[in-house]
């Protein structure tokens, strides 16, 4: 399970957090945790929303 | 030791290109003895399903069912082979039979592309490696048949490999000569996988392949060779492996053994952890920044080492774990929030809606100040 998180800098997420272990993953291609993220969004899943300001 | 020196080809001495002092960094495996441990500083670990583990730095474990098999540097406190002071031990924690068709408990190294684009793999031009390392095992039955497999970044080529442990309780080095393979698609220059090096503890059929030896490369996913031993299968098995060793040429040569700061910052490249502890003194300062508004900081880390790519961030919860000093006062906190973006270089941490206020302009630091309080960034293959 996946949530994204808030971009303080407003716009839209850029990091997700993995909620089995609280890590923090940004969104960038060459990051193996990352893809396991689009993995898991490819078979389906949806990420809870990130919190609002 | 023919030395020749003439006005065509200078100075050659031939014959002496494998001895034990030539070639540093020759070795495309980083930590093959199994020195760095930045993530469990020795501790076991038990195999789970979530993500990919690491027991030693830049070797990781798999496995389909949790709490199979545990793994730890210097496992069972054995002896390692002369010129070694490190090993990681697999250790069985069940009799895991039969194993499924589709089965993978395996510990591997994936090499990044940067280190292994001059082998041409993929072309006319691929170059023949060794893959060397020593191993020790018990509990099973011996001599015992044991197999891995280098592979592509696509897992769609193969080169399974065997080899045999003669007895139980005996360090052996192995050597297994691999023909560069001039087909499919190899990662180039890159900082994507490169090779993936697999060694086999359980293997299920359908990864499990005739030996390359015999059959060449394959342009199948296979992990092991056909009717290697299961380790798992006998509660309490063990299996040992240190010096591990990549290397160009149809010979392998003497361990390549690198300093151990060098070796450590190439473990850096692919994760790096920061907290108390770390250093002396026990209390570490993890970074420094400014309040840009009474409740809003940002702090800024460098990283020691350039990482492959932007990385994972994870912080230990502890108990006022982390303190936040600013002029005139301080705050503790149990995690350190992460609202920033990262780069290969640098780390952001905020503090946005935690109970941290200064005032706009504070200069703050961040301190590591518990035990166990401490910082990751993971950017593994």
């Amino acid at each position: 399970m996946y949530k994204l998180m808030r971009n303080i800098y407003g716009g839209a997420s850029n990091v997700v957090t993995r909620t089995t272990d609280g890590a923090c993953i940004p969104f960038d291609p060459d990051n193996t945790d990352y893809q396991a993220y689009l993995k898991w969004v490819a078979e389906g899943n949806t990420p809870l929303p990130a919190d609002t300001p | 030791m023919p030395i020749v020196l003439n006005g065509t080809d200078g100075i050659t001495q031939a014959d002496q290109f494998n001895s034990d002092s030539t070639f540093g960094f020759k070795n495309r495996i980083i930590n093959g003895a199994m020195m760095i441990d930045q993530r469990n500083a020795g501790a076991s670990i038990t195999n789970d399903t979530t993500n990919t583990q690491f027991p030693v730095d830049r070797f990781g474990i798999w496995g389909q069912v949790a709490s199979k098999y545990t793994a730890q540097q210097n496992a069972g406190s054995v002896t390692p082979p002369a010129g070694f002071t490190n090993y990681l031990g697999i250790t069985s924690s069940s009799a895991y039979t039969p194993l499924g068709a589709n089965d993978l408990y395996m510990v591997a190294q994936q090499i990044e592309g940067f280190n292994t684009a001059d082998l041409n793999w993929g072309t006319a031009n691929a170059k023949t490696v060794t893959l060397s390392f020593w191993v020790r095992s018990s509990g099973l039955t011996y001599p015992a048949t044991f197999g891995g497999s280098l592979q592509n970044s696509a897992v769609n080529r193969s080169y399974p490999f065997a080899y045999t442990i003669s007895a139980a309780n005996t360090w052996e080095q192995k050597s297994i000569t691999i023909p560069g393979d001039i087909s499919g698609t190899w990662v180039g220059a890159t900082n994507g996988i490169g090779i993936r090096v697999w060694f086999a503890l359980g293997v299920g059929t359908n990864y499990s392949g005739t030996a390359g030896a015999v059959a060449g490369w394959a342009g199948a996913d296979y992990r092991s060779v056909t009717s290697a031993t299961n380790v798992l299968a006998t509660n309490g098995a063990t299996l040992y492996i240190t010096g591990v060793q990549l290397e160009v040429g149809s010979t392998a040569t003497s361990f390549d053994y690198r300093p151990y700061t060098t070796e450590l910052q190439l473990c850096q490249r692919y994760f790096q952890t920061y907290g108390y502890g770390i250093g002396s003194p026990n209390e570490v300062p993890l970074g420094t920044g400014y309040y840009f508004t009474s409740v809003e900081a940002i702090v800024l880390a460098y990283f020691s080492v350039t990482m492959r790519t932007k990385p994972t961030y994870s912080s230990a919860t502890v108990t006022n774990g982390y303190r936040y000093s600013r002029p005139g006062a301080s705050t503790t906190i149990n995690s350190l929030p992460y609202y920033g973006t990262s780069s290969q270089s640098i780390a952001f941490f905020g503090d946005i809606n935690v109970p941290v206020a200064g005032s706009a302009g504070n200069a703050v630091v961040i301190i590591a100040e518990q035990p166990g309080a401490r910082v990751n960034f993971s950017a593994e293959l």
